[in-house]
């Protein structure tokens, strides 16, 4: 629909008002024209009926001296009529009201009385009529012809017009600006500055008088106040974190591009201080998530106390907080706010009647020096903060390319990792396990391997604590257990049908709450006593209670169990006692020294409580004869190490079991 | 837009048809005769309020026909007289309606018998001259061989000759008509000579008009010519409530004065073909009267 202005509005109402007032003022006016008329035409009629009638019944041929007093006194007396004619039947003026008139009045044309009717009134300048006079019974006629006072019929009627037209304009004129000001003021005006509101929502416009629009306005100013309150609300949800009231992550990325852009036409560096709270996960899990949430707001305050008024804090998830340090100069300034923080934090906070010591690691990043952007800068002060975890918590760490070059190597090879098990990549390696007293293989120890396509080998050492730290030694554990399983159901009925197979568990297996169910369906068509557990004292450092569970599950399986590494931890002689392990297996850091005193009193001490708990005694790392040689004296069972063998692919490690037992055998 | 444009026009259409004039008035102009009191008791009885006729009542038809001359009045009855000299002074009259013929309604009076008239030297003759009396008094000066050049011609209307008197040393001859010849008779003037017997003239009255406004009300006066039909029954029907309803218009003459007059003229309004015969070389076309 086409739409138009309301001052186009207007102006069509007014045209239209001043069409219908035109039309009205013309019928009023047109009404009193035609009363005036009526009433002047009635006037003109009785009057010259009268005089008709006078000089019907009273002139008579001669007579007309008698008459003039009474015609002029008509005439004078009378507004409408100006002059009075009579004339005879030869065409002679008998009379005339003006008396210096001799003759009718000249261009002037006079309509008969009977015409008075369909004549225009105003147009008329005279009338007349016969007089019928009788001679006996024959009739003769004068005339008379009755002039009207034209100037006074043209000002009748042009002062009509005049007054009416003079009242209807200056009426219009001024109803049509009165009503013009008053709707630019009351509507015009007012919806105009409801636009500029509504447009710019700035600057609320004043009250209105007209009850619609002052509604609009208070409508709309209600809605902007309320839309401005809920923008705030989009805001901080969007800008801020709603537990702590901190910047968020978004947020944040701005603030440091920002602070990235000004930096780089400044040259001014900035810090970048990435916090993680120690040990939160054992708060939330001990005390719950909303008590969790408390001390976060806690230290989100200790934090904002701790900070100058330009730094920027931020909460960029769970326990994390990132600090921005701008304008820093030197790295005395950033120790200065880090040991602000450590301070804070170090006083003891009280919760629902508990008492918290918080710590944090806190990493620390510069720009530009470590990071161009705002991904990179993040992410090496996580890198750094994990580097003061492993420091040892409560601790802070600048970023560094060593470090750096750490965390990508470990990356890499977490990456490897992955391919590996996908692609098939790991491999089970077996170093026997030999018989001292027969010299028989009658076990081996499964050893995980990564031989990549690309790098070749690569050594558990570099890659098993980064599966155990990222949890990666779940799904590989998993692996090994199904992969020794299935070598087992291989050898059996082969000559290696009787050898025992141990496997490695990791302490962080144990997290896995299916490790028994996976043993379980692993073993099941195998004879499970043909394969070990060794279990590393570390492993039964944490959790003992829950692991001690789940390692007297194994035994109810039929497994058998070995004490890794034995005499290089705690050496707990309660572990010994709480679980029931089948094998001690001798740390090769003793083998290695076996020329020493003290190391033989070990191994020997060894041996002995194995033998007094009925454990069998295995000795790692063996490498020479002499080793040999001194274990066999101390009657230790087994050995195992690169004396014999070094772990080898399967198919190396049968033709070793095949070609080491037969000549053993023959011998 | 379009709708409020065709809104607003609407309305000045309907303003303008506000203003609408109402059922124009007709008026009648008349005077007091016998013959015309069906149109008295029509007004009186509210026949002729009901199209919206007025009744404009003179003492003479000159004066009625000068109502009419003047626009003042649409009809006016008339008798030849007045009818002839309105067509002849260039008014488009027509007789519509015939009401009735004067059967002795029209009158000579005097103050002396015939034969003292014809024998006297100078004769006094009052009438009304612009009028059907000067005709009637002609045709009796012819009839009776009365020389014109006696007669003094005095020029009144009825109401005046009403009050004249009889004089012993003045030859006096009235011509006057119903009812204005009652008081005079009382005051001791005879009836010499009358319509019913007098054979050469035809004294009709009728109602005229222009043809204009017999074209414009054609309708209307078709409805007044039933009226004045159902008057005229309505009269003869009951003359004592007629009388009550009439007689101001006639001079407050007596129930029987009121009675007489009625055998001194004879109802026209539906002629008889002699008559219309008779009258046609007059001017009075069958065709023009309203049926």
């Amino acid at each position: 629909m086409k739409t138009i202005s309301i001052k186009l509005f207007t102006a069509i109402v007014m045209l239209l008002l001043f069409t219908g007032g035109s039309y009205l003022f013309y019928k009023f006016f047109d009404d009193s024209k035609e009363v005036t008329e009526r009433l002047l035409e009635e006037n003109i009629q009785v009057n010259i009926l009268n005089i008709k009638y006078f000089l019907d019944k009273n002139l008579q041929k001669n007579s007309i001296n008698q008459l003039k007093a009474y015609l002029d006194n008509i005439v004078n007396s009378n507004t409408v009529i100006n002059d009075i004619h009579i004339i005879d039947n030869q065409r002679k003026l008998l009379y005339a009201t003006d008396r210096d008139t001799l003759l009718e009045h000249e261009g002037v044309h006079c309509s008969a009385i009977s015409k008075i009717i369909s004549s225009d009134i105003f147009e008329q300048q005279c009338y007349t009529f016969s007089i019928k006079l009788f001679d006996g019974l024959k009739p003769y006629y004068y005339s008379s012809i009755v002039y009207l006072d034209k100037d006074y019929l043209d000002s009748l009627l042009k002062d009509k017009i005049i007054k009416y037209l003079g009242l209807f304009i200056s009426y219009t004129i001024i109803f049509i600006l009165l009503l013009w000001f008053t709707i630019r003021k009351f509507i015009i005006a007012p919806l105009e500055e409801l636009r500029q509101f509504a447009y710019y929502s700035e600057k609320t416009p004043r009250q209105f008088l007209i009850q619609e629009l002052e509604s609009i306005r208070y409508s709309l100013e209600l809605t902007f106040r309320r839309l401005k309150k809920e923008q705030e609300e989009l805001f901080n949800l969007s800008t801020k974190d709603p537990l702590s009231g901190l910047y968020n992550r978004l947020s944040l990325i701005e603030k440091i591009n920002w602070l990235i852009s000004r930096s780089q036409r400044s040259h001014a560096k900035f810090a970048l201080l990435f916090l993680d709270l120690d040990n939160f996960k054992n708060i939330n899990d001990s005390r719950g998530h909303e008590f969790g949430d408390k001390v976060l707001q806690h230290i989100s305050k200790v934090l904002l106390s701790s900070v100058r008024d330009n730094d920027i804090v931020s909460r960029i998830g769970g326990d994390e907080f990132v600090i921005v340090l701008p304008d820093i100069t030197d790295n005395k300034s950033i120790l200065e706010v880090i040991k602000r923080i450590q301070h804070s934090l170090s006083m003891p906070v009280v919760f629902d009647n508990y008492k918290y010591h918080i710590t944090c690691s806190i990493g620390i990043t510069i720009y530009p020096k470590d990071g161009k952007n705002v991904t990179e800068l993040l992410k090496n002060a996580d890198i750094a903060m994990y580097k003061s975890k492993e420091l040892g918590k409560n601790n802070f760490h600048f970023f560094t390319e060593t470090l750096n070059d750490e965390i990508q190597e470990k990356m890499n090879i977490q990456r490897l990792m992955i391919n590996a098990l996908e692609e098939g990549n790991f491999k089970l390696f077996y170093q026997p396990k030999v018989d001292i007293q027969t010299n028989q293989i009658v076990a081996c120890e499964a050893l995980i391997r990564l031989i990549d396509p690309i790098h070749g080998l690569i050594s558990p050492d570099k890659f098993i604590h980064i599966a155990e730290e990222n949890n990666f030694i779940i799904p590989l554990g998993n692996w090994i257990i199904e992969e020794a399983a299935k070598q087992l159901k291989l050898w059996e009925n082969t000559p290696l049908q009787d050898i025992k197979l141990s496997i490695n568990v990791s302490g962080v297996q144990f997290k896995n709450k299916n490790l028994f169910k996976i043993i379980e369906n692993a073993i099941k068509n195998i004879d499970p006593s043909k394969l070990d557990i060794e279990l590393t004292e570390s492993v039964l450092m944490s959790d003992f209670d829950a692991k001690l569970k789940v390692i007297h599950q194994f035994k109810t399986l039929g497994l058998s169990l070995s004490l890794d590494d034995f005499g290089t931890g705690y050496s707990s002689l309660s572990y010994l006692k709480q679980i029931p392990f089948d094998t001690l297996k001798i740390d090769k850091s003793f083998i290695d020294d076996l020329e020493n005193k003290q190391d033989q009193s070990f191994v020997n001490m060894i041996v002995t409580i194995a033998d007094e708990l009925g454990l069998e005694v295995v000795a790692e790392g063996v490498e020479n004869r002499e080793q040999l040689e001194y274990l066999k004296k101390m009657k230790c069972e087994q050995y195992q190490g690169y004396y014999c063998s070094k772990p080898l692919p399967v198919q190396e490690f049968e033709t070793l079991f095949r070609v080491h037992n037969s000549i053993i055998t023959e011998i | 837009m379009k709708k409020i444009l065709l809104f607003a026009l609407i309305s000045l259409l309907f303003l303008s048809s506000c203003t609408q004039k109402k059922k124009e008035e007709l008026r009648i102009a008349t005077n007091s005769w016998i013959g015309y009191a069906p149109l008295f008791y029509a007004k009186e009885k509210g026949y002729l309020d009901a199209l919206n006729i007025k009744l404009i009542t003179n003492v003479s038809l000159a004066e009625a026909v000068d109502i009419y001359s003047v626009g003042k009045a649409d009809l006016v009855t008339t008798t030849l007289h007045e009818y002839h000299m309105l067509k002849n002074s260039g008014h488009a009259i027509v007789p519509i309606i015939l009401l009735d013929r004067s059967n002795g309604g029209d009158m000579i009076l005097s103050n002396r018998t015939i034969d003292e008239l014809v024998n006297a030297k100078q004769i006094y003759a009052y009438l009304e001259i612009d009028s059907i009396n000067a005709e009637i008094l002609e045709d009796f000066l012819q009839h009776y061989k009365i020389d014109q050049n006696k007669i003094k011609y005095i020029n009144k209307d009825q109401a005046q000759i009403e009050d004249l008197k009889p004089q012993k040393d003045k030859n006096i001859l009235i011509v006057t008509y119903v009812p204005y010849n009652l008081s005079l008779e009382k005051k001791g003037f005879k009836e010499i000579a009358s319509t019913k017997d007098m054979e050469t003239i035809v004294v009709i009255d009728s109602l005229c008009s222009n043809q204009a406004t017999i074209d414009i009300y054609q309708r209307r006066l078709q409805e007044l010519k039933q009226i004045i039909d159902r008057s005229i029954h309505e009269i003869e029907a009951n003359k004592q409530l007629s009388y009550e309803i009439t007689k101001g218009y006639l001079g407050n003459i007596s129930y029987d004065e009121y009675v007489n007059s009625f055998k001194l003229i004879e109802w026209i309004n539906n002629p008889s073909k002699k008559l219309l015969k008779r009258i046609k070389p007059m001017d009075y076309d069958e065709k023009q009267l309203i049926k």
